[in-house]
């Protein structure tokens, strides 16, 4: 097992301990071969949330060579046909069996009781059960060192973040790109308009757009393609490539980035299923090592001492000596919801629904 | 062209029901095709193609709950597409469906009641009506053309849909994620075979399958519907009010439209998403044109859409397809079916015979020969 | 001030391109009397074709003369069964829209999420030199101001010249102008297969300019909005212009406004073309003279010529 952070490894263990065993599970023979079930919604590209999905269940041949059969799924974009499939997977003896999306939870939490003889992950869910083990990455750890870089580079002091869909896990990650930005910069401001797509190549780069006329000079979001990069490339901007590394075609536009790694929750799971001794459990993990946040590139024209900087803060992450989230934080309409030196608790921050103090842009209004 | 089509004096009846058969076999064998050319062994792959999901109760369970929505609407929209009313809004209207069925389900779900169920379907069939209403009013009122009324009309209410789902109706514990609280147990159908998602709104499109028979082949408005779509004149001049028939068609079709959108909501989905239907309405016309608007092989039709949707994913799954064969075979098997319906009408004939003209056949909807003749008389 | 407003503009003219081209190749095709509902698979076909060209060949050009040529031969599949075998047109577009969209889905499987990083065009480079129109005019591809150019040609063909009169005697009396001696069959092919190639063009444009990638659902539905925008404008080519710069720069208006920090209404926004659209319809049909006027008579009834 690689090592785990000592936050991380408390924060596993934990989640663990409160969920009790469910049942023996019998580990693999010597000769027999771990089948392994993957629905992805959307199609496999070569970055973007679903690739990094694939890399995942790709890394689990080269960790365990011979001994794990992979089927894959693409572009299973209902929901009702998901939930045929996990069926269908785990009738045909995938013991372990991932979910790629949040939509994919609703489904598992209803079938995972009745399909015993299957394990099931889903990324981006939400509560473990009996058979099902949840993870999800602190994307908020990115964007705040990726805010630094912005905080540092920008000169209008106007960013702008083209939001998907107002979810919390977007939430909390722009956030944490203003927090880090202003962590350095407290002139900073952020401007966000709302695409309500995932991918939406058109409204996104029209996204881009809308905000450089607004003055922004760094642009970040949750882009799935290059299309947000190129179009800042394109209007002298910076991008920067949130859950994902477009440098291949955004050559000279992309500030810095990070992506997601998936594959030690995929390692783990397929270990402890092989084993027989998989628990369920609820992972969030960000940076260091085990986690699913990794740095990447950085734009060969980011100054040294802003990589410094980056560098300093990342590896205090990892040493618990730094919250992206700790007090004292305002809201935008400048009311302390963090008090000095506390922290937001983790089950706040999975269901964040505030924006904080410098973003000028409003959250679509909820019914 | 050394060939060339001939018109028939007659339709002829043995190719109205000889030429979705022969579509699904040359369907079948362009498929044999493409999975050698994915250097796959062909017909192996074809019999897991079509088999492998409906191996387990629990496959056939989905293949009649994929099916019932397409045969409903297919049926309803038939209806009107006897009588040339062209309604391509099923999609909206089954969006309708949604919004009604799923508005009393969220208000009154929790509550639960044994009327809910009844309501919800009451709901969704009357408010499907309504919106195929619109461009039934704005033909026989304004002369619009129905096709683009209601083509228009399925964009609205897709982004009504949308406007519901993330705002009002966004469910509070989804985390802002664009989606209603699961609908609760009241408001879902029962579910008929165990283990499975066959819910009670199959019998619903089994019932709209008989009903729209009586109709079609049994009723004087059946006559009325296919003389208009025959000879619009003809009709006209025996009495029959194409005024009445355009509603006829278009409210029949959004009818079950709407209940289709019920089935959904409070069938396999049981949550509302912006993208409730994929489609189904623009692939039930499909479904009523291979079903050659006769109920009895709209249900077949249905059943081999159906079986479309489910191969293409077992295709990725067993044989490692991408998953856009459903849409190409789906695809092809129509434009075949449409290509060999010319055979009913024409007959090929080697142009060395110099052609007698005959008296054109009208292009209308599809009919055995004998009740053309009768219609015609 | 006035950069945000060009901003705007260009945003809305990019956006509505595809559209401008897709509704033009239509209008030709529905003045013949023919109504090929198809035009999103045939832009899908012609996206997803001109972004592989233009990844082997690294030239745009090249790319959207494979868009056309794709889209020309889905549209030409159309016209066998719609204009040679007389089979119902509503049908078979259906049909193509959902073939063309799994076509294009089996093919542009390996090009998905890539980006084609393109040298912007040296031409539009030149004109963004030009004094007073350059930073505007600058800024679009050449393939805009040649959607211009595709208007006044589609304008000036079928108003001023004699092929295009016959072309819209053919669509509202196919049977007249047969008796005359025109060549029906041949001149609704011919309109069929310019509607393809320019809603090959269309799609080409959103993969290769717009977007500048391939993706499943790239066009995202503007195929449909084209047939609209073609009864939206009453068939006539500026209109057509004028549409589809207000379909496409409604969602491109909304994130402006969002931007600027405006609180919009935004599924009403999106809807109010397609009730423009319907309100359009209604007021040139109410009256048989306002509908002779406007709507090609003979559209989506097949032609039997009979010979």
């Amino acid at each position: 097992m690689s090592n785990i952070s000592r936050r991380n490894f408390v924060m596993t263990a934990a989640a663990g301990s409160l969920l009790a065993p469910a049942g023996l599970r019998t580990a693999l023979g010597a000769d027999e071969v771990l089948k392994v079930g993957v629905i992805h919604q959307g199609a496999i590209a070569d970055t973007g949330w679903e690739y990094f999905q694939a890399q995942a269940w790709r890394s689990l041949d080269k960790a365990f060579p011979g001994k794990v059969k992979v089927t894959v799924l693409e572009n299973i974009t209902q929901t009702q046909d998901a939930e045929r499939l996990f069926r269908q997977l785990s009738t045909q003896d995938h013991r372990l069996i991932f979910g790629t999306t949040f939509s994919h939870f609703a489904s598992l939490k209803k079938l995972a009781p009745t399909l015993k003889k299957s394990v099931f992950e889903c990324c981006a869910g939400i509560e473990a059960s009996d058979n099902l083990g949840v993870f999800e990455a602190r994307h908020y750890e990115g964007t705040y060192l990726t805010g630094i870089a912005a905080g540092r580079m920008t000169k209008s002091n106007i960013l702008g973040w083209v939001g998907a869909f107002p979810v919390p896990q977007v939430i909390y990650s722009l956030n944490a790109f203003m927090l880090g930005a202003r962590s350095v910069n407290p002139n900073a401001t952020l401007k966000i308009v709302w695409v309500n797509a995932w991918v939406d190549p058109g409204k996104e780069k029209d996204g881009v757009a809308a905000l450089v006329a607004q003055g922004a000079d760094v642009i970040s979001g949750s882009p799935n393609t290059p299309v947000q990069g190129l179009a800042a490339e394109e209007k002298g901007v910076w991008a920067i490539g949130s859950t994902g590394d477009f440098s291949a075609y955004v050559k000279k536009g992309q500030l810095t980035s990070f992506e997601l790694d998936w594959s030690a929750a995929h390692i783990e799971a397929a270990r402890a299923v092989m084993a027989g001794d998989w628990k369920p459990s609820t992972r969030w993990r960000g940076l260091g090592p085990g986690g699913f946040v990794k740095m990447t590139t950085n734009n060969p024209d980011l100054p040294q001492n802003v990589v410094a900087e980056m560098k300093a803060a990342e590896t205090a992450i990892v040493d618990g000596k730094l919250n992206p989230f700790k007090g004292p934080i305002k809201d935008q309409n400048g009311v302390q919801k963090v008090a000095a030196n506390a922290v937001i608790p983790d089950a706040e921050l999975k269901g964040m629904n505030w924006l904080v103090d410098g973003v000028q842009g409003k959250l679509p209004s909820a019914g | 062209m050394p060939l060339t089509l001939e018109p028939r004096p007659q339709p002829s009846a043995a190719m109205v029901y000889l030429s979705p058969l022969i579509a699904v076999a040359l369907t079948g064998a362009i498929a044999l095709v493409v999975f050698a050319a994915a250097g796959l062994d062909p017909l192996p792959a074809l019999v897991t193609f079509v088999t492998a999901p409906i191996a387990d109760f629990y496959g056939v369970g989905e293949l009649l709950i994929k099916a019932t929505p397409l045969v409903l609407m297919g049926v309803g929209l038939a209806v009107g597409f006897r009588a040339a009313v062209w309604n391509v809004g099923a999609e909206g209207q089954l969006i309708l469906g949604v919004i009604s069925g799923g508005a009393l389900a969220l208000h009154f779900g929790p509550g639960g009641s044994a009327a809910l169920l009844p309501a919800m379907v009451v709901a969704g069939a009357v408010s499907g009506a309504l919106w195929a209403a619109i461009p039934a009013l704005l033909r026989t009122h304004f002369n619009a053309n129905e096709i683009l009324v209601s083509l228009m009309l399925n964009y609205v209410a897709q982004l009504w849909l949308s406007y519901l789902v993330f705002g009002p109706w966004r469910d509070p514990a989804g985390f802002n994620f664009p989606q209603s609280a699961p609908l609760a147990p009241a408001a879902l159908f029962p579910i008929v075979l165990e283990d499975t998602r066959l819910n009670v709104s199959a019998f619903i499109a089994l019932a709209a399958v008989a009903l729209g028979w009586v109709l079609m082949s049994r009723s004087f408005i059946g006559f009325q519907l296919r003389v208009t779509g025959l000879a619009e004149d003809a009709a006209r001049y025996a009495g029959f009010s194409t005024r009445r028939m355009v509603w006829i068609g278009m409210l029949a079709g959004g009818f079950t439209a709407g209940i289709a959108g019920v089935g959904e909501i409070a069938g396999p989905l049981g949550q509302i998403f912006p993208t409730a239907s994929p489609g189904y309405g623009y692939a039930a016309i499909i479904v009523a044109f291979v079903g050659r608007l006769n109920p009895i092989g709209i249900l077949f039709a249905g059943l081999l859409m159906s079986l479309l949707y489910l191969s293409g994913d077992t295709a990725q799954m067993a044989l490692g397809l991408p998953s856009s064969v459903t849409g190409l075979f789906q695809g092809t098997m129509l434009f075949l079916l449409l290509a060999i319906d010319v055979l009913i009408y024409y007959r090929l004939r080697n142009v060395s015979v110099a052609p007698v003209s005959a008296v054109p056949v009208s292009r209308a909807p599809v009919l055995p020969a004998p009740i053309a003749a009768e219609a015609a008389r | 001030m006035i950069d945000g407003a060009i901003g705007i503009l260009v945003a809305t003219v990019v956006a509505g391109t595809p559209l401008v081209y897709a509704a033009l190749g239509e209008l030709v095709t529905e003045r013949s009397g023919v109504l090929n509902l198809g035009v999103e698979g045939m832009m899908l076909c012609g996206a997803v074709s001109g972004f592989a060209v233009a990844m082997m060949t690294g030239s745009v050009w090249q790319g959207v003369g494979a868009a056309m040529v794709v889209g020309a031969g889905v549209a030409f599949l159309f016209g066998v069964l719609a204009i040679s075998l007389k089979a119902n047109q509503v049908a078979v577009g259906l049909a193509l829209a959902i073939f063309g969209t799994g076509l294009s889905s089996f093919i542009g499987k390996k090009y998905v999420g890539q980006a084609i990083v393109l040298e912007p065009s040296a031409l539009s480079v030149a004109v963004g030199k030009l004094p007073l129109v350059g930073p505007l005019l600058g800024q679009l591809h050449p393939l805009v101001w040649l959607s211009w150019v595709l208007l006044g040609a589609v304008s000036y063909f079928l108003y001023r010249t004699r092929t295009g009169l016959v072309l819209r005697a053919v669509g509202e009396s196919p049977r007249s102008a047969y008796a005359i001696g025109y060549k029906v069959v041949r001149i609704r092919y011919l309109a069929t297969l310019f509607g393809g190639a320019m809603a090959g063009v269309g799609g080409a444009y959103i993969s290769l300019v717009y977007t500048s990638l391939w993706t499943e659902g790239l066009v995202a539905g503007r195929g449909w909005i084209a047939v609209g925008l073609v009864v939206f404008a009453t068939w006539r080519p500026g209109r057509c212009l004028l549409g589809a710069y207000l379909f496409g720069g409604v969602t491109t208006a909304q994130l402006f406004a969002q931007g600027a920090g405006a609180r919009v209404p935004t599924e009403l926004m999106s809807a109010l073309p397609y009730l423009a659209t319907i309100i359009v319809l209604v007021l040139i049909s109410r009256d048989a003279t306002l509908i002779r006027l406007n709507v090609p008579a003979s559209l989506g009834k097949p032609f039997h010529a009979e010979n």
